[in-house]
């Protein structure tokens, strides 16, 4: 394929325009695969991506195949049992169409050398670039879907669309998955997979199929669950299990609506028709019965949060969100714990009509060993005690607004939390700012300015008292988890404290210089703490995924606590989060495909117990080519991004970015090595598949990042709160934090920021390349890394820009700094505010970005913070994109 | 029994000991991988054998030096001032929420220490014989 390739480089080079237009100019050879490639928006043309793209060209195409399983499907009630959909092998469709791939593969040699893989279907073709002809960087190429997953068409019982998992569930970095284990070393890609069972924070958003009558259907030696991908066998009174290839009953109830009490069409159950599902378990998944929904918050009454206004607007906003935290049964409790250098408890009576009761206060100054002051009270149902709680909530900030105690015993409060919640679990939040200094757990100052930028920055990333490592183990025994919401105005260890909701799969959310009184800070604090506190939490979840015969689940990344060396245990199941699995092949695969399933075992907030399972389904390849044309940037990326993370905690930011930059140049070393006919001399072009194209700039971008970045200007805090965000944001959000979105506003087309036609969501202006030669000195622009948004007014900005954006007559009268737009009564202010608030809306995060207006003759230090943001540039201490693509090309040919 | 015999018939108890504590850790972690215990308990289990590990490895490497048996002492001293390293730092307690990333690195650790204790017990064999042989033919 490399051979067919170079001419038609060759050829190319001279209109780097339009290299790879496929569409326009019909390459040599054609393939299905190339075919669905240049369907759905081709690499190196801005297009808006296709969702349909994640399908396969076998898949997807209608006809002989479909409806051959579609007439079995219609007989199947009437016997009873369904004839093995194995019958589509059979039907003089399939065999059509194998011979029209058969002529269409022309020249590609998939297949060849493939003896103990079934008939291999053509995969994903090799697309070579130079990636140092590729200037700019096609950025439209990151909200691309990865490149198609290419099975069978008999590869699922039931052909429906929904049968592999869509990419925001889950994933994998190897589209292809390299047979053997050998050839995964040699391609030095990494093979993992970026797992996220919930893409939304409320179920209603985005909707999954339940199986509600409780017959699952497992296999007897590997526990998977059914899927899609699996075969029927002796006319269906048997299944074989595609992990690991053992045949088990298909249970009686599984062709019969118990609800209905009639026989059904077991093609038409979800579990054969979806790969993400949701199981109703049967009480055989208990441990104890559905636990309430508990929430405990530790507010901080320290003179450091009366000061900023933190307290009162934490408990407006606990108590404005009361209505909305999931209370469908009626058994969410709720209880407050105060802590300055004392803790303080409130007992709150349940409401009753008869008398009235008051809410107290229990001060216990006992901190080295905290007990609960009285039994009960201290943990309420919502329900019962709700005027009571509104009426505490709305007193709390009077009754501390004179405190001047200035200690933070956070460990304790912590400790009081757990034995508060310990029978139950729930979740701890806290809202804090100050550093813990008395009690237990209690932290010290330890942010020298001098270690910044130095080998030792790296133990201030590191948790510095085991206090909130073993307090982590002790409340994964009891199910809570902790989620801190951090507000400090000087150092608060967010290293130290933001290990306990890294294992207990909780969160870290850092505000840094929040102040109550600017009223962004409030809006964007009570945002995302509403937000947090609304969505649909699980419960009691593990995590465990399996793969078929070969594979192993390696290790895992993210914020949880592994149980065992492959289950790992969830407090509580965020649904903001992602994951990554590394896996290892253990055993020469001999499938054409194999499956991968992760399964979460959960309660939900509405007291039911659950298990949500995902499917997916990925071919093998015995070729390196199909490894390489087959890899998803993105997933890799996040991979890549874990591991470097993982390193930055245990070794140092200097390794973490050594390790980014020798991975990415072993890739581009075997690439040339082993799929480079034409790589000679010290001049050869840094080439790279297509598909990977923007894997350098991600690199790139992730060693610029503010988490990994040398510099000896950024403070630790802000660091560890920067690695916490990337070891935890799902893919698609972490492509926007280490590659932020840049729009420009002045000269936008017509139609963006204005409602679209079809769907009624505004349009976003074309994005940009991130570098200072896109930005005019009369422009107005936008850059949005999904935590911050910039408004960038040029020096130069015309005045009727201005007056329309702003209502101000002039530059020097716009406000810089944190802000916002304000409402004004003309279409450019309109157009601009949509699509602010379309950057800002999300469904599946809580994040609500601040927006900073950043002049460009205005304070030097916030234009410098926003162009950090610029990074195809030369920053002081890093490349830019075009010498850093250079420095890989000076590695890799020598 | 001569000074020198004594010594070294105390360091081949102590090089047995090593060598059980060795065995038992390594075992420990091929049960953490096979997943026959969990993390929170393994952890809870080790940590109490980690300091009196380094402690009597300490004490024989304090023995050697007091009795001017330096070579001895010498052999011993690279692992001697990795676990008392470990301690000083204050990063020797087994830590249950990332034994799964650092198990691999424990176990390497165990096994090198194995093999050390295993040959240094020989070695302790050979110069007891030796001392004895020697205090005979004085």
């Amino acid at each position: 394929m490399a051979s067919q390739g170079a001419p038609a480089h060759s050829r190319r080079r001279l209109y780097p325009q339009q290299q790879y237009d496929f569409s326009a100019q019909q390459p040599p050879v054609v393939d299905p695969a190339a075919a669905a490639y240049s369907a759905s928006p081709i690499y190196g043309q801005s297009g808006q991506p296709v969702a349909g793209g994640m399908f396969t060209p076998a898949t997807a195409i209608p006809g002989p195949v479909s409806s051959a399983v579609g007439s079995a499907q219609i007989g199947g009630p009437q016997v009873g049992i369904n004839p093995a959909p194995s019958y589509g092998y059979n039907t003089p469709g399939a065999e059509a169409m194998a011979g029209q791939f058969g002529q269409m593969n022309l020249g590609a040699s998939t297949g060849a050398g493939t003896p103990a893989a079934a008939p291999a279907l053509p995969l994903n073709s090799l697309y070579n670039i130079d990636l140092l002809h590729q200037m700019p960087p096609p950025i439209n190429d990151l909200s691309l879907p990865p490149p198609p997953l290419i099975l069978p068409p008999t590869a699922s019982v039931t052909n429906s669309p929904d049968s592999n998992a869509p990419y925001e569930y889950m994933r994998s970095t190897l589209n292809a998955i390299p047979a053997t284990n050998s050839l995964l070393k040699k391609s030095k890609l990494p093979f993992a997979l970026v797992i996220r069972p919930y893409a939304s924070l409320l179920d209603k958003s985005k909707p999954v199929q339940v199986v509600g009558d409780t017959v699952i259907c497992r296999c007897r030696r590997c526990r998977a669950y059914i899927n899609p991908f699996v075969q029927f066998l002796e006319t269906g009174n048997r299944w074989k299990c595609n992990m690991c290839n053992l045949t088990n009953e298909v249970p009686s109830t599984f062709d019969f609506n118990v609800i209905k009490n009639i026989a059904s069409n077991r093609y038409d159950r979800a579990e054969l028709n979806h790969s993400v599902v949701d199981f109703i378990a049967p009480p055989e998944y208990m441990v104890r019965p559905p636990q309430p929904l508990v929430y405990v918050f530790v507010l901080d009454i320290s003179v450091n949060a009366i000061k900023n206004g933190l307290l009162a607007t934490a408990v407006r906003t606990i108590q404005e969100s009361l209505d909305r935290i999931p209370n469908k049964d009626g058994r969410t409790r709720i209880g407050l714990i105060g802590v300055d250098s004392c803790l303080h408890y409130f007992s709150i009576p349940a409401s009753s009509e008869d008398y009235v009761s008051e809410p107290s206060l229990l001060v216990c100054p006992d901190i080295e060993d905290p007990f609960l002051p009285v039994p009960e009270n201290l943990l309420v149902t919502l329900s019962n005690s709700r005027e009571n709680i509104d009426n505490l909530l709305s007193r709390l900030p009077d009754m501390f607004a004179q405190n001047t105690n200035q200690n933070n015993a956070l460990g304790s409060a912590l400790t009081a939390a757990y034995k508060l919640i310990s029978p139950v679990g729930g979740k701890i939040v806290c809202i804090t700012a100050s550093l813990p200094n008395v009690g237990i757990g209690k932290l010290e100052f330890r942010d020298d300015k001098k270690f910044l930028g130095t080998n030792k920055e790296g133990t201030l990333l590191q948790t510095a008292n085991s206090f909130y490592k073993s307090f982590a183990v002790d409340c994964n025994k009891q199910q809570v988890s902790v989620d801190m919401f951090l507000f400090s105005s000087s150092y608060q260890d967010v290293a130290s404290l933001s290990s306990l909701p890294r294992f207990t799969a909780g969160q870290t959310h850092l505000y840094p210089g929040w102040s109550a009184s600017r009223s962004e800070d409030a809006i964007k604090f009570a945002h995302e703490l509403g937000e947090h506190l609304s969505q649909e939490v699980a419960l009691e979840a593990v995590l465990r995924v399996r793969g078929s015969t070969g594979l192993r689940m390696n290790a895992f990344y993210g914020n949880f606590f592994n149980r065992s060396s492959d289950l790992c245990s969830f407090p509580t199941f965020p649904r903001d989060q992602s994951y990554v699995v590394e896996v290892s092949i253990d055993e020469t695969i001999n499938k054409s495909w194999v499956p991968i399933q992760s399964a979460v075992l959960h309660t939900t907030c509405h007291g039911e117990r659950r298990i949500r399972v995902t499917t997916i389904a990925i071919p093998t390849t015995n070729l390196l080519q199909d490894v390489y044309a087959s890899a998803d940037q993105v997933a890799i990326t996040a991979y890549l991004t874990q591991k470097a993370v993982e390193k930055a905690l245990s070794s140092g930011l200097g390794d973490a970015r050594e390790y980014l930059q020798t991975s990415l140049t072993t890739m581009l070393q075997t690439y040339k090595k082993d799929l480079m006919t034409t790589n000679v001399g010290a001049s050869a072009p840094l080439q790279f598949s297509a598909n990977l194209r923007m894997l350098p700039l991600l690199v790139n971008a992730l060693i610029k990042h503010v988490g990994l970045r040398k510099s000896a200007q950024i403070p630790s805090d802000l660091r560890s709160a920067g690695l916490c965000l990337l070891s935890t944001l799902p893919a698609v959000h972490l492509v926007k934090y280490i590659h932020p979105d840049f729009f420009s506003l002045h000269d936008m087309p017509d139609e963006a920021g204005n409602p679209s036609e079809e769907t009624g969501e505004i349009i976003l202006p074309p994005k940009l390349n991130l570098t200072a030669g896109n930005i005019a000195t009369h422009g107005l622009y936008l850059i949005n890394d999904g935590q911050i948004l910039f408004l960038w007014v040029g020096r130069d900005a015309v005045p009727l820009l201005i007056e329309d954006v702003f209502g101000v007559p002039s530059l020097q009268h716009v406000k810089a700094g944190k802000a916002e737009v304000p409402e004004l009564d003309n279409p450019m202010n309109q157009r601009v505010r949509s699509i602010i608030a379309k950057c800002r809306e999300s469904k599946d995060q809580i994040t609500w970005p601040n927006l900073y207006i950043v002049r460009e003759d205005g304070d030097p230090a916030l234009r410098l913070w926003a162009s950090t943001f610029l990074i195809e540039d030369k920053s002081d201490q890093a490349l830019s994109y075009y010498q850093f693509l250079g420095q890989l090309r000076d590695k890799v040919n020598n | 029994m001569n000074g020198p015999a004594c010594i070294f018939a105390f360091s081949l108890v102590i090089s047995a000991i090593e060598i059980f504590t060795q065995i038992f850790f390594t075992i420990m972690f091929s049960d953490l991988e096979s997943d026959y215990i969990n993390p929170i308990d393994l952890c809870y289990r080790l940590n109490n054998y980690v300091l009196p590990e380094v402690a009597i490895h300490t004490f024989l490497g304090t023995v050697f030096l007091l009795n001017g048996y330096f070579f001895s002492l010498l052999i011993n001293m690279p692992i001697l001032t990795f676990s008392i390293n470990k301690v000083y730092t204050n990063n020797y307690l087994l830590d249950a929420t990332d034994i799964f990333k650092t198990v691999r690195n424990h176990k390497k650790e165990s096994f090198v220490k194995l093999g050390f204790f295993l040959v240094f017990f020989f070695f302790s064999l050979y110069r007891m014989i030796m001392a004895l042989v020697d205090a005979d033919n004085i």
